[in-house]
């Protein structure tokens, strides 16, 4: 599961957002399994799940407030 | 505080019979900033005919991903005190069973971070609360769920469950045929983490009515709605019949022409109810309560697939299970299961924003079926009094 867990971390460093299920496909891994260790990462404080129409995981801290101008 | 602001438009909301959210959002208005930037932001809205929100961002507490829905202003330069507007879900008790403590305990929070009250409970059942801020979102969520009495979880929102919700059942209806209220609350409880943590394509909403007349409206409203029903005879008390028909009620013209399958007939003395027959819509028990009643043999009808129009039109929902027996203190592992079973396939195949109803339309019912582990059944109908809309593999079709 750790390492599972650094695999997650390490996709999303690369991206804005995404759903678990994507992020099953990418890394190769079971969409059950993603979705159990998003969850511990949540409650770890180190993704955060975003709504825009539909839900997301992204890294903690990454700022998706509608309108605000970011650099990615 | 901003300066109040003429509201000529929404003034014309407080005229007629009806109360209006207006009054009571210029009540609110007198000790709250966001309040009174709210009624000029509607104002707005009303004059350049959009809304002045943005739906979405990152607002959440710690660990969960449901419970709080992100609403910021487009126009926060003219309204500062609405620029976050974000509401917060409260997963309610079963039945909306409060006590006054608890329901003083959440306006003391909400008088503390909120705009006000608008309006207390949502389509999906929680206690909502409209408009706070991003920084005050964690605070809210600890005080409520560290009251010292009743203590009070966020509810489900994004593509997850949706906190479950329940009639009022047996507390205060003699139709319960289930005991909604225990159900409610153990599936709440089973299933927290797919509550707070969205997984999935979409929403996934659960509700229960205690009996087919549904005053929840669940059939209409949930992707699993489990109501309450019999599977024996509905029992008959021919003299209270007799007495109803002594009295000049028009047996014949308010029950058994009213029967959607003509199973009733009435021969001036006793009457016959062919129960194979029987959809058990429970009309004639309404009509004739004292002489009709459901049968003993109680459990729950699960119905899959209503919701309301998104990427199909609004869908009703249709029966998987006839009957299912669900007593209280049993666990309900049967329920758990095909709830499991149901999400396991629609994760497996559904697109985003694609509730599970619309994947068995695009789908089919056989592969549902197939996916779920159950066999076809007539009861299946795309809608009342429609032909069944299970087709056949074709490896099974017998050609002649």
């Amino acid at each position: 599961m750790e390492e599972l867990k650094s695999q997650i971390l390490a996709f999303l460093e690369g991206v804005s957002k995404e759903k678990p299920r994507v992020i099953a496909e990418k890394i190769g891994a079971k969409k059950r399994d993603v979705d159990k260790a998003c969850s511990e990462l949540a409650k770890e404080g180190k993704i955060e799940y975003l709504y825009i129409g539909t839900s997301f995981v992204t890294l903690a801290g990454k700022d998706h407030t509608p309108g605000v101008i970011r650099e990615e | 505080m901003t300066e109040a602001k003429k509201t000529p438009l929404l003034d014309e909301l407080e005229k007629g019979p009806w109360p209006s959210f207006v009054k009571e959002i210029k009540r609110a208005a007198a000790n709250s900033p966001s309040a009174q930037d709210l009624l000029g932001q509607l104002e707005l809205s009303y004059v350049d005919k959009k809304a002045h929100w943005k739906h979405g961002g990152l607002v959440g507490v710690m660990g969960y991903g449901g419970g709080v829905i992100g609403r910021y202003s487009d126009v926060p330069e003219q309204f500062p005190n609405v620029e976050h507007f974000h509401t917060v879900r409260i997963n309610q008790p079963s039945g909306w069973f409060y006590t006054t403590k608890a329901l003083r305990q959440v306006c003391d929070v909400w008088e503390k971070y909120g705009s006000g009250l608008t309006n207390l409970h949502g389509s999906t059942g929680d206690l909502v609360l409209l408009g706070t801020k991003t920084e005050h979102i964690q605070t809210i969520f600890d005080e409520i769920s560290n009251f010292e009495e009743h203590p009070m979880d966020l509810g489900g929102s994004g593509s997850n469950l949706r906190t479950p919700s329940c009639c009022a059942g047996p507390a205060r209806c003699e139709f319960a045929l289930i005991d909604t209220l225990d159900i409610c609350h153990d599936l709440t409880n089973e299933f927290q983490d797919y509550l707070h943590r969205p997984m999935w394509p979409y929403k996934s909403k659960i509700k229960i009515s205690g009996c087919p007349n549904d005053c929840v409206a669940s059939i209409a409203r949930s992707d699993f709605s489990i109501q309450g029903t019999w599977r024996d005879d509905i029992k008959i008390d021919q003299e209270a019949v007799r007495a109803y028909v002594a009295e000049g009620f028009d047996i014949e013209g308010l029950v058994i022409s009213k029967c959607p399958t003509k199973c009733m007939s009435f021969d001036g003395n006793e009457l016959t109810i062919d129960n194979a027959n029987c959809t058990r819509c429970m009309h004639c028990i309404n009509k004739m309560c004292k002489a009709l009643r459901p049968g003993d043999d109680r459990g729950a009808t699960i119905l899959v697939g209503g919701k309301a129009p998104i990427l199909q039109g609004a869908m009703m929902g249709w029966v998987i299970v006839p009957f299912m027996k669900l007593e209280p203190g049993s666990g309900y592992q049967e329920l758990k299961d095909f709830l499991e079973d149901c999400w396991a396939w629609w994760d497996e195949h559904g697109k985003t924003r694609e509730r599970i109803g619309e994947l068995i339309l695009r789908l089919d019912m056989r592969n549902f079926l197939r996916g779920i582990g159950r066999e076809p059944i007539p009861q299946m109908v795309v809608a009342p009094r429609a032909n069944p809309f299970f087709f056949w593999w074709p490896e099974e079709v017998e050609q002649d």
